[in-house]
């Protein structure tokens, strides 16, 4: 896959940094500020709230926001494998999504809840 | 497209170099269409299949280890053979063997479906191997996730016990955030390199070579820096070092103990193996950043794990929090793999002698276990000895192992990381870990008192409760534990086939 893309002229010249074809109205700072802003409120509302189905929310964005900074990488460098990864990362984000709301959906019918406070039954 | 461009493409995929993951991975899909064309009564033969597959394919392995392989890149640089991928992949598969044999022991007992369990090793085998040869940041990642979603599955395995679903829970979320704090932290390394452009070269910021390249050459560029600690900080929770040690007490006790000890052991390894290839090749560089920050590590990694274990009673949480020590000592033998790389060789013999005593212990605690997986008292191991000889004696080997008693495997380990430490120069580490393994035999003899000799005043509580009944052993068990202990036995008297095969 990567051989592929370091030896493709055909990115080359769409992708090159000079020749952009649709120029961006919005430099790369505007995207990273914008991905680490989305990052931040995932991490933190990851560490804040309570209620599980919103944390696991908050994870998907924390993934997004690497997304949108990645994308916004590989276009202003002008290297596409970038862009590739980011179809790996979608991919990987939606087994975790299955994985993760099966063993949601378990643990509601077993407890009854899915807030976190009431989950603390482990204990030494 | 060039003709040329497809041929340099497929020169580059050399298949052969992957057969034992291919192999490892077809076997795991094989198990499932086995399931559906044969008859119920023949799929308690099933679980035989992945062990015996496991077991050729570590013998294949094994003999052709070759240690002239090294460097050669694969796949367009997404594999890297080399002599420590080598080694790793026989640990891998060695763990795998016995955690297909403990759950032989556990699965039984529940009314789960058995086949996917040995499914999801095999597949988190094969990915586990993958990522300790990957040499590019995209192969690294998709492989510690599929091993991460796996392990999501196998932690919730027992889904009818609350507890073990509050456990996967717990390790879902937070290996989550730290999957996505390490994928930001890649994103920024990539970001970084792919920066310099040289005209006519199209750079991949993905790659271990260019990264390390890179980094040579700005060695304070600060997304680059950043970058790498976060992924520092992702392979940390991997290991379970100090912040993110958390989990380790409550997805330790929950989760299914077949599942408990690949956790312990080739999830652990495996962070080391990355831990080691991504300190020593690609961050090298950021020595003076990285060295502090996981010295710092390990030492609060082997103080917070060993102070958090003496007042543990359960048996699953105790074998976690001395894993967390466990994993502050190898801490140092990384950082002394900076200067003396000999070290590195010393993490893997550590690494293989922590395997063989954790599987020792493990396999004991699987024939306690009672029908509630995640209750496993010390108190339950009252006169395990003098019921079970054979058990009393493989466990009193393995925790001896563990905690590093002279004639014992586990003492040649820390020996080796220490003398390690030592001829780099790490001092004050080395003082904390040896203060570290001071307290640690507190608790592991706790246990092995608790194995072996009689409380002269039980508590109401255990002095009313019925005998429990301790699984009995079959032939094949009593074989692969007293395999077990003599290996941990021999291995403390003559390292020589483990040190001649493991060093250049």
């Amino acid at each position: 896959m990567t051989a592929l893309l370091n030896h493709g002229p055909l990115m080359a010249i769409i992708l090159d940094g000079e020749n952009l074809r649709y120029p961006s109205t919005y430099g790369l700072p505007s995207y990273l500020l914008l991905s680490a802003v989305l990052f931040a409120i995932g991490f933190f509302g990851v560490l804040l709230r309570k209620n599980t189905l919103v944390i696991y929310m908050c994870l998907e964005l924390m993934l997004l926001a690497s997304t949108l900074a990645l994308v916004a990488f590989s276009r202003f460098n002008g290297t596409l494998d970038g862009s590739v990864f980011v179809f790996f990362i979608l991919t990987i984000a939606a087994a975790e999504v299955a994985v993760g709301l099966a063993i949601i959906v378990a643990l509601f019918r077993r407890r009854h809840t899915i807030q976190v406070e009431e989950l603390n039954h482990l204990k030494h | 497209m060039s003709t040329e461009l497809l041929k340099v493409v497929a020169d580059s995929n050399q298949w052969w170099a992957l057969a034992p993951e291919i192999m490892v991975a077809c076997a795991a899909l094989g198990l499932l269409v086995l399931e559906i064309f044969t008859p119920k009564e023949h799929h308690r033969f099933i679980p035989h299949v992945a062990v015996v597959v496991l077991a050729m394919v570590l013998v294949t392995v094994a003999l052709n280890f070759d240690k002239t392989w090294g460097g050669e890149e694969l796949f367009g640089s997404l594999i890297k053979l080399s002599a420590s991928g080598q080694i790793a992949r026989v640990f891998f598969l060695l763990s795998s063997l016995l955690v297909c044999f403990l759950a032989t022991i556990c699965l039984p007992r529940t009314r789960m479906p058995r086949v996917e369990f040995y499914h999801i090793v095999l597949v988190v085998t094969a990915a586990l191997m993958l990522l300790a040869q990957s040499n590019h940041f995209v192969m690294f990642f998709v492989a510690l996730e599929t091993v991460t979603i796996g392990f999501y599955i196998l932690v919730s395995y027992f889904r009818d016990n609350a507890l073990t679903l509050e456990a996967g829970l717990k390790y879902l979320v937070l290996g989550a955030l730290s999957s996505a704090l390490m994928l930001f932290g890649i994103v920024l390394i990539y970001g970084a390199v792919g920066r310099v452009v040289i005209e006519g070269v199209v750079h991949t910021g993905f790659e271990y070579g260019i990264v390390a390249d890179f980094l040579r050459h700005n060695p304070d560029n600060f997304l680059a820096v950043a970058g790498a600690l976060l992924v520092l900080g992702g392979v940390a929770f991997k290991i379970g070092a100090f912040p993110f040690q958390i989990w380790i007490p409550d997805v330790y006790q929950g989760a299914p103990t077949p599942v408990t000890a690949f956790l312990a052991v080739s999830s652990k390894a495996a962070g080391f193996a990355v831990l080691l290839t991504l300190v020593l090749n690609v961050f090298s560089p950021l020595a003076y950043v990285v060295v502090p920050v996981l010295s710092v590590l390990a030492a609060a990694t082997i103080i917070v794990g060993n102070l958090s274990a003496l007042s543990q009673r359960n048996a699953k949480r105790l074998m976690g929090l001395s894993g967390v020590s466990h994993a502050g000592y190898l801490l140092i033998g990384v950082i002394a793999a900076l200067s003396v790389p000999a070290a590195a060789n010393a993490v893997w013999f550590y690494l293989f002698t922590y395997l063989l005593a954790s599987m020792a212990v493990f396999g004991v605690m699987a024939h306690v276990a009672g029908a509630d997986d995640t209750a496993q008292e010390l108190d339950h191991y009252e006169k395990l000895a003098r019921q079970r000889p054979l058990l009393g004696t493989v466990l009193a080997v393995g925790l001896g192992s563990l905690a590093g008693i002279p004639p014992l495997a586990g003492f040649m380990g820390k020996l080796l990381l220490f003398v390690a430490a030592f001829q780099a120069g790490l001092y004050w580490l080395l003082a904390v870990a040896i203060g570290g393994v001071v307290l640690s035999i507190y608790y592991y003899f706790g246990w092995i008192k608790a194995a072996w000799f009689e409380t002269w005043s039980p508590s109401p509580a255990t002095a009313q409760a019925p005998a429990r009944s301790v699984a009995a052993t079959t032939f094949v068990g009593r074989a692969v534990l007293t395999a077990l202990a003599l290996a941990t036995v021999l291995l403390g008297f003559y390292q020589e086939p483990l040190t001649s095969w493991l060093m250049p």
